[in-house]
């Protein structure tokens, strides 16, 4: 990987892909850890509509709180492969327990003709 | 299919899927209105789109990255979610005007109850893109949307003053017009202008260009397409004002309706005229439905980053599929509790125009930004002309709002 990235510009709001060239959300926010003795490291990148209302004004924050009830999904930084236009992983979505609404709605959809 | 076959089918698209029922009726009317004064309108509306929606395009060939996407990393945060609310709530509006518009049409050409038809209608878009693949839903409305062509012929057989054209394409305000009449006219001009570049047409063709594979050796067909086809259905946007100036205006009609609108073809060619006005505009409405929905889907989804795309399976973009189908529902309820679809138009042709300049600048930003785009970045051309259309857009967008009170919604 790269030495430098600008984790404002380039990591924080980019699409997040899987092992499988899935889409299984943004990099909503982002948590560090102390390291012994030095400066802070990404530990954790944090996926749900929570993580990312909270860095809305008020309102808004307590309008995604009221329709949303998902809890985040934290993908740790170990599991990142690639830093480009987007954020690939090196693992499934389904390993990390990303996409599960969408699998919910995949069930569903499953039983119509066509789908 | 051969390189010639697709550009010429990308361009014939392109022209069939310009104009949708915003715009057939602010162009009738403003030709009614004020005659080809605001032709000038018409041209830097299409200047505009073509413009940003090849940058967008570009963007989508070089780097797979779509509008909403680029919006959600570039303008920050809440600016982004705020202009997701309100392009969604822009999206859903013209949805729901074009679904009101598809059931006029099929009225006239059955005679059946109207609310009969809105249903019937929810029913026809949800399964033709249940069923239909993206190329072919592309294909066969944008193909038959050229039927709306036979508006350009009739314009051309009433013999249109062709000096009233040329002086039309040079912005002038009327003279000894009253402050009243004065804020009509630049109501029309914001209104023409939002909707010939209503911003579904940029979402959806960003978005396409990534349902269609499109890889950086495409940014030619990109530049072609969006050049020749908008060009081209723009010449049928002249044809409407010049309908509303030189057809309309001098049997004092207002030509809001879309039966109205087929009149003008009906008395020039007869019932061949009457069908292909009919026919040309359902697969231009119906076109735009799809588009609206689809967009509100494509930009939802980019913006929390959900799997999407026609491309896939309807059950591997579940969350997508379920957004699409949710918007036609919403848009049926709209237009079954009996409200106008022209009064919708006004709405939605109105608030487009400030969604414009926070879907535009990112897309800007992104497509001058040589770290991201490397060669294929704009030009010092494209940058210039893109920041003065951007400034255009915005002196429009802040005029909207007041010009709308002002006018009572266009109001003479």
């Amino acid at each position: 990987m790269r030495k430098s990235l600008d984790l404002g510009r380039e990591v924080l709001d980019h699409e997040i892909v899987d092992v499988d060239g899935v889409s299984c959300g943004m990099v909503d926010d982002l948590e560090f850890e102390d390291a012994p003795g030095g400066a802070p490291t990404v530990a954790n990148l944090i996926v749900g509509p929570i993580a990312w209302s909270a860095r809305t004004p008020a309102l808004a924050a307590w309008l995604v709180r009221r329709v949303v009830r998902t809890p985040v999904v934290r993908v740790p930084w170990s599991a990142v492969a690639h830093v480009g236009e987007t954020i690939q992983l090196r693992v499934t979505a389904q390993s990390l327990g990303l996409g599960k609404a969408d699998r919910r709605v995949e069930r569903w959809l499953s039983r119509i003709p066509g789908a | 299919m051969g390189r010639f076959a697709e550009v010429f089918l990308g361009i014939l698209t392109a022209v069939g899927g310009f104009v949708e029922i915003g715009e057939l009726t602010f162009t009738l009317t403003a030709g009614s209105t004020f005659g080809y004064g605001l032709l000038w309108t018409t041209v830097l509306g299409t200047v505009g789109i073509i413009l940003y929606c090849e940058m967008a395009g570009r963007i989508a060939a070089v780097k797979h990255r779509p509008v909403f996407s680029l919006i959600r990393e570039r303008t920050g945060l809440t600016a982004a979610f705020v202009t997701l609310i309100a392009s969604t709530v822009v999206n859903v509006l013209t949805c729901a005007a074009e679904v009101g518009g598809v059931a006029l049409v099929w009225q006239l050409l059955s005679g059946w109850p109207y609310r009969l038809l809105v249903i019937g209608g929810f029913l026809f878009f949800v399964l033709v893109i249940w069923w239909m693949k993206f190329e072919w839903i592309e294909r066969v409305f944008g193909l038959g949307g050229l039927l709306m062509l036979v508006y350009v012929v009739t314009a051309l057989y009433d013999g249109p003053t062709w000096s009233d054209i040329a002086s039309g394409l040079v912005p002038r305000q009327p003279e000894n017009a009253s402050p009243h009449q004065l804020a009509v006219y630049w109501y029309y001009a914001v209104a023409i202008m939002s909707s010939i570049m209503l911003p579904y047409e940029t979402y959806f063709y960003a978005s396409g260009a990534i349902e269609d594979h499109w890889k950086p050796g495409d940014i030619g067909l990109n530049r072609v397409i969006v050049m020749v086809g908008f060009s081209l259905g723009a010449v049928l946007s002249v044809a409407l004002v010049s309908l509303g100036a030189e057809f309309f205006q001098p049997r004092h009609v207002e030509p809001q309706l879309p039966g109205t609108a087929a009149l003008s073809a009906a008395i020039a060619f007869g019932s061949v005229g009457l069908y292909a006005a009919l026919l040309g505009m359902f697969f231009a409405f119906a076109g735009a439905a799809i588009e609206t929905a689809l967009s509100s889907a494509y930009n939802i989804a980019q913006f929390l980053g959900w799997p999407w795309g026609k491309y896939r399976r309807p059950r591997e973009a579940g969350r997508f599929t379920l957004t699409w189908f949710v918007v036609f529902l919403v848009c049926a309820a709209i237009i079954l509790t009996g409200v106008d679809p022209v009064r919708i138009v006004e709405y939605s042709i109105v608030f487009s125009v400030i969604v414009l300049p926070f879907t535009y600048l990112p897309v800007l930003v992104v497509a001058a930004d040589r770290r991201i785009m490397g060669a294929h970045a704009n030009g010092i051309a494209m940058n210039v002309l893109g920041w003065a259309f951007l400034v255009v857009i915005t002196v429009a967008a802040l005029a909207a709002i007041p010009l709308f009170l002002l006018t009572h919604g266009g109001q003479g």
